[in-house]
């Protein structure tokens, strides 16, 4: 069993707090993502979790006992660091047969568990290398290799695929997830990439400037994220936001000159109820804004003018701006073949139930319609 | 005719080759005037046994007419004086060599954190380093005086008279020269290994802490290791410099009592000065040329291949 | 992980102490040098610690030109501006032909060996050359000459000039040169114009690094010069044999003279001392 509890964690450093009261509940086996941007204190939180840093406030629990005063070595976790960290003057056995060495583990079955890890992350050719001639990928995997063989019971991963080429990464990451599946370890990575976080984590947390934004589940902090800064830092392309104002059952968006957008009457008593003044942020996500080139029925008079658009084979992105506001950017993302005009006049479409409505003093989600 | 089939990728090459070699042409007429040729006329006179004594004054090309052969070196091999200064030379490089290290090594543990005044403490820890040699041979010259300070703090130590006469004994004046090169040198020490400390790779380290390796395990298992190449880098240049000890001999002895403290340098020196031994000077001087050199090719050998991972 | 209290406690005595210690001979020259005759005579029968009674009499008679002081060494007016004259000179030849050499080096790996021979020439022993190079300079009437000696020195410190400027072009990318390079410039146009400007905190450290070698020197200038040229260093060992006695409160004034541009430039370079010397094999 590896329970996770942090308790209102709170580190500084001089006048700057790099983590503020940050308190989290991980599940057994389960695989949760520190997600931020880079400062937001995601790596700080790991190395608290690690021992390497002591929290000045606040508490960690594995499995119900406090590990605060419990020194690095003998939490049982194990450690996946960005730059890989081998050890550069020693060979890749030696690298990976350390932990074990210093646990002082007969010899026999040092080699054992050394040629069984490296069959199966296929390093076993490398064993007699220097570490410090290793190619980047290998040097990854023998890292991974060193944290494994202890079998720790908690695992530590800080952004171990940003130095790896795209192509590489897709498929490290699935690997990490079965050997952690396998292992039956809890895992927390640390990562920026919010496309890492959603396809690998049962839950993430999601975290600004020290401060804890949303900790659930990828479907959830993609259906209802918590702010506006969530919804923005999850999805690719990012959400468009429009600023304006809700009046009398329908918004006056400001990006869109005044433009309107009707609430129909099923939403609008739930609107009413919901927010607390007028002044509001509707989020719309690229994906369910559609491009149109006719009036339509959906009820408001969006328009927005083509600026620039990206094929990317399996979608195309098109970016626009309202009419008669060149500074908002707004995207949407179309089918695979979508070529569109640039400079042409073009009316947005998307469903109601797609609005993400936010309260734009508090930033945080309102209501969506579904 | 054979510019045009030069091909002008072809022509940039040699024109930056040519370019590079014109700026280092003034310092290669520097070495093989004031280098190489003194090294050669060095090895001709060595052959001789001329001496501005024996004839011609400053004429020392005339050295053939005094040829001698080998005979200086056959001499100067057999010179105990010679072959005792270098192996009092070497003595000499050997326990101050190791001390000023250790030194050096635990100043750079202690600066590693942070702590009040670190850099008020840090400029004042190397300044004996930026005295000048000979001003330092002089400083210790009077400190180690019979009624000096040095004499003073032992005998409040020992609680008795104590009025050692240093700079006149023949082991007691070893003993202050190398007191003195402990004290001017082992701040370069402790600069080159603080900042290979200080460059030496934090996660590495911090993979082994979670490893579970105690203190001294990290130490001896992952901090020693890398800090290998800055440990040799330090030993060999303080072993390079501190093998031509002159300065501070002279100013606190001048190779004396009698010639108890003579370095090579000091009795080369005593002997191309005060003897007007020339040639047979030269000849010392080439001895030790090739010993060095011997020495200094294998003790080099890390550095280039420091600079070539550093250029990779 | 920080420590328990009295295990910082004691690492800062630790390094209180040799603090101390390493400061203390220092301490002792420039409290000599300020001492009144009673106070450094050999006669004293006693220590002083500190100058009682601080005066800069000593100072005044290294600048006398009244025998009764000084009688073999003379007045100390002309080792000094010698000292600085031939240092500055001899910093001088080492860097404009070291700058140019580095350039080469580092930009076209001219030379193949030459930067390990500069290397290699460190570690002879310097009576061994200066005997040959004495016995030159004799017959060519070099001796006691201030040129005779400014070569020496250019040579002597050329490695630590090349090797030197030598990490700092290497510190500034190559596409910085090709870039002027592609604009119009000639070779030696991008090295004057677009390199040497941006290494300028390097060439002066680096001039700074020669300068308190140069200045340091002894064992050239007492080869190499008789009474016209004698430097600081050279005057202080005259002064030691002195039939006069014992003069510690001159001498330490003169000593305290010569230590303090070396410590001045030295705290100044301080960043660029590791690499300095130890040839560019270490930067911090």
């Amino acid at each position: 069993m590896a329970h996770i509890s942090l308790e209102r964690l709170v580190k500084r450093f001089g006048k700057q707090t790099a983590v503020d009261r940050l308190s989290l509940e991980i599940k057994d086996r389960e695989f949760i993502a520190l997600l931020g941007p880079s400062g937001c204190g995601k790596t700080t939180t790991m190395n608290m979790i690690s021992g390497l840093l002591k929290p000045d406030e606040g508490n960690i629990y594995f499995d119900g006992q406090s590990v605060i005063s419990t020194p690095p070595g003998k939490r049982g976790v194990g450690f996946m660091f960005q730059n890989y960290a081998v050890f550069t003057f020693l060979n890749v056995y030696d690298n990976i047969a350390f932990g074990l060495k210093i646990q002082k583990l007969p010899h026999e079955e040092i080699t054992r568990r050394v040629n069984e890890v490296t069959r199966l992350l296929q390093i076993r050719h490398l064993l007699r290398m220097s570490a410090s001639a290793l190619s980047i990928n290998d040097m990854q995997r023998v890292a991974l290799a060193r944290s494994m063989i202890t079998k720790p019971k908690i695992f530590l991963l800080d952004e171990p695929l940003s130095n790896l080429d795209a192509a590489l990464r897709a498929t490290m990451r699935a690997e990490l997830k079965k050997i952690q599946q396998e292992a039956g370890q809890t895992a927390i990575y640390v990562t920026h990439d919010q496309v890492e976080a959603m396809s690998l984590a049962d839950r993430i947390a999601v975290m600004n400037f020290a401060v804890l934004q949303q900790y659930d589940t990828p479907y959830n902090i993609y259906n209802r994220p918590k702010n506006l800064f969530v919804a923005n830092f999850i999805g690719s392309p990012t959400i468009n936001f429009f600023e304006g104002i809700y009046r009398k059952k329908e918004f006056v968006l400001s990006d869109f000159s005044g433009g309107i957008m009707p609430v129909s009457p099923k939403y609008a008593k739930e609107v009413k109820a919901k927010l607390k003044q007028e002044r509001v942020v509707v989020g719309v996500r690229p994906e369910h804004l559609k491009v149109r080139h006719r009036k339509n029925g959906s009820g408001h008079n969006l328009k927005a003018k083509i600026v620039s658009y990206e094929p990317l084979g399996s979608k195309t992105v098109v970016y626009m701006h309202p009419d008669g506001n060149p500074h908002a950017i707004i995207k949407s993302v179309m089918g695979s073949g979508y070529k569109p005009k640039l400079g042409e006049i073009t009316v947005l479409d998307f469903e109601e139930k797609a609005i993400y409505l936010f309260d734009k003093e508090t930033e945080e989600l309102s209501l969506r319609f579904s | 005719m054979l510019k045009k089939q030069i091909k002008l990728e072809d022509r940039g090459k040699i024109d930056t080759a040519r370019f590079g070699f014109f700026m280092i042409l003034p310092a290669l007429v520097f070495l093989l005037f004031i280098v190489i040729f003194p090294l050669l006329s060095s090895i001709y006179l060595s052959l001789s046994e001329w001496s501005p004594l024996t004839g011609g004054g400053t004429r020392w090309y005339e050295a053939y007419k005094y040829w001698g052969w080998l005979a200086n070196y056959w001499n100067i091999l057999r010179d105990v004086e010679f072959l005792i200064a270098i192996l009092r030379t070497f003595v000499i490089v050997i326990v101050v060599v190791p001390v000023e290290f250790f030194i050096g090594l635990g100043l750079a543990f202690l600066f590693r954190e942070n702590f009040t005044g670190k850099k008020v403490f840090y400029s004042i820890i190397l300044m004996p380093m930026m005295i000048v040699p000979a001003v330092a041979g002089f400083v210790f010259y009077m400190l180690f005086q019979a009624q000096g300070p040095v004499n003073a703090v032992l005998s409040a130590l020992a609680m008795k008279e104590v009025s050692i006469l240093w700079l006149q004994g023949k082991a007691s004046a070893i003993i202050a020269i190398m007191i003195a090169d402990i004290w001017q040198w082992s701040p370069f020490m402790f600069l080159i290994l603080l900042s290979g400390l200080l460059a030496l790779p934090e996660d590495q380290i911090n993979a082994a802490l979670i490893l579970g390796a105690t203190k001294w395990q990290r130490f001896k298992m992952v901090l020693f290791p890398l800090m290998k190449p800055v440990i040799v880098i330090s030993l060999i240049f303080r072993g390079m410099e501190a093998v031509k000890i002159f300065d501070s001999i002279w100013l606190m002895t001048t190779g004396g009592p009698g010639t108890a403290t003579e370095s090579i340098s000091v009795y080369m020196y005593k002997h191309g000065f005060k003897h007007l031994q020339w040639s047979w000077v030269a000849a010392g001087g080439i001895i030790i040329l090739i010993i060095i050199t011997l020495i200094s090719l294998q003790a080099l050998k890390p550095i280039k291949e420091q600079e070539e991972k550093q250029a990779a | 992980m920080e420590q328990k209290l009295y295990v910082r406690a004691l690492k800062f005595f630790l390094i209180v102490a040799v603090t101390i210690l390493f400061f203390f001979p220092i301490y002792w020259v420039f409290s000599m040098a300020f001492k009144p005759f009673p106070e450094w005579t050999a006669a004293a029968g006693k220590i002083y610690w500190y100058p009682h009674h601080p005066t800069i009499n000593n100072f005044r008679a290294i600048f006398s030109r009244k025998l009764e002081m000084s009688p073999i060494a003379g007045t100390a007016i002309r080792p000094i501006v010698n000292s600085l004259t031939v240092s500055i000179i001899g910093t001088g030849i080492a860097m404009v032909v070291g700058v140019f050499a580095a350039y080469g080096i580092s930009r076209y790996k001219a030379g193949g060996n030459l930067p390990f021979m500069l290397l290699q020439l460190r570690m002879f022993p310097p009576i061994a050359i200066l005997i040959p190079i004495m016995i030159m300079w004799a017959f060519l009437r070099m001796i006691d000459t201030w040129y005779g000696l400014v070569i020496i020195y250019g040579v002597v410190t050329l490695p630590f000039s090349v090797w030197l400027m030598k990490t700092f072009f290497d510190d500034i990318p190559k596409e910085l040169d090709e870039a002027a390079i592609v604009d119009g410039c000639s070779n030696i146009g991008a090295f004057f114009k677009v390199v040497i400007p941006l290494a300028k905190s390097g060439i002066a450290s680096t001039a700074l690094f020669v300068f308190i070698l140069n200045w340091s020197d002894f064992l050239i200038a007492l080869i190499l010069t008789d009474r016209r040229w004698t430097t600081i260093p050279v005057h202080i060992s005259k002064l030691q044999s002195a039939m006069v006695g014992a003069l510690y409160g001159p001498k330490a004034a003169l000593a305290m003279i010569a230590a303090v541009p070396p410590i001045i430039f030295g705290i100044m370079i301080q960043k660029y001392l590791v690499r300095g010397l130890t040839f560019g094999a270490i930067k911090k």
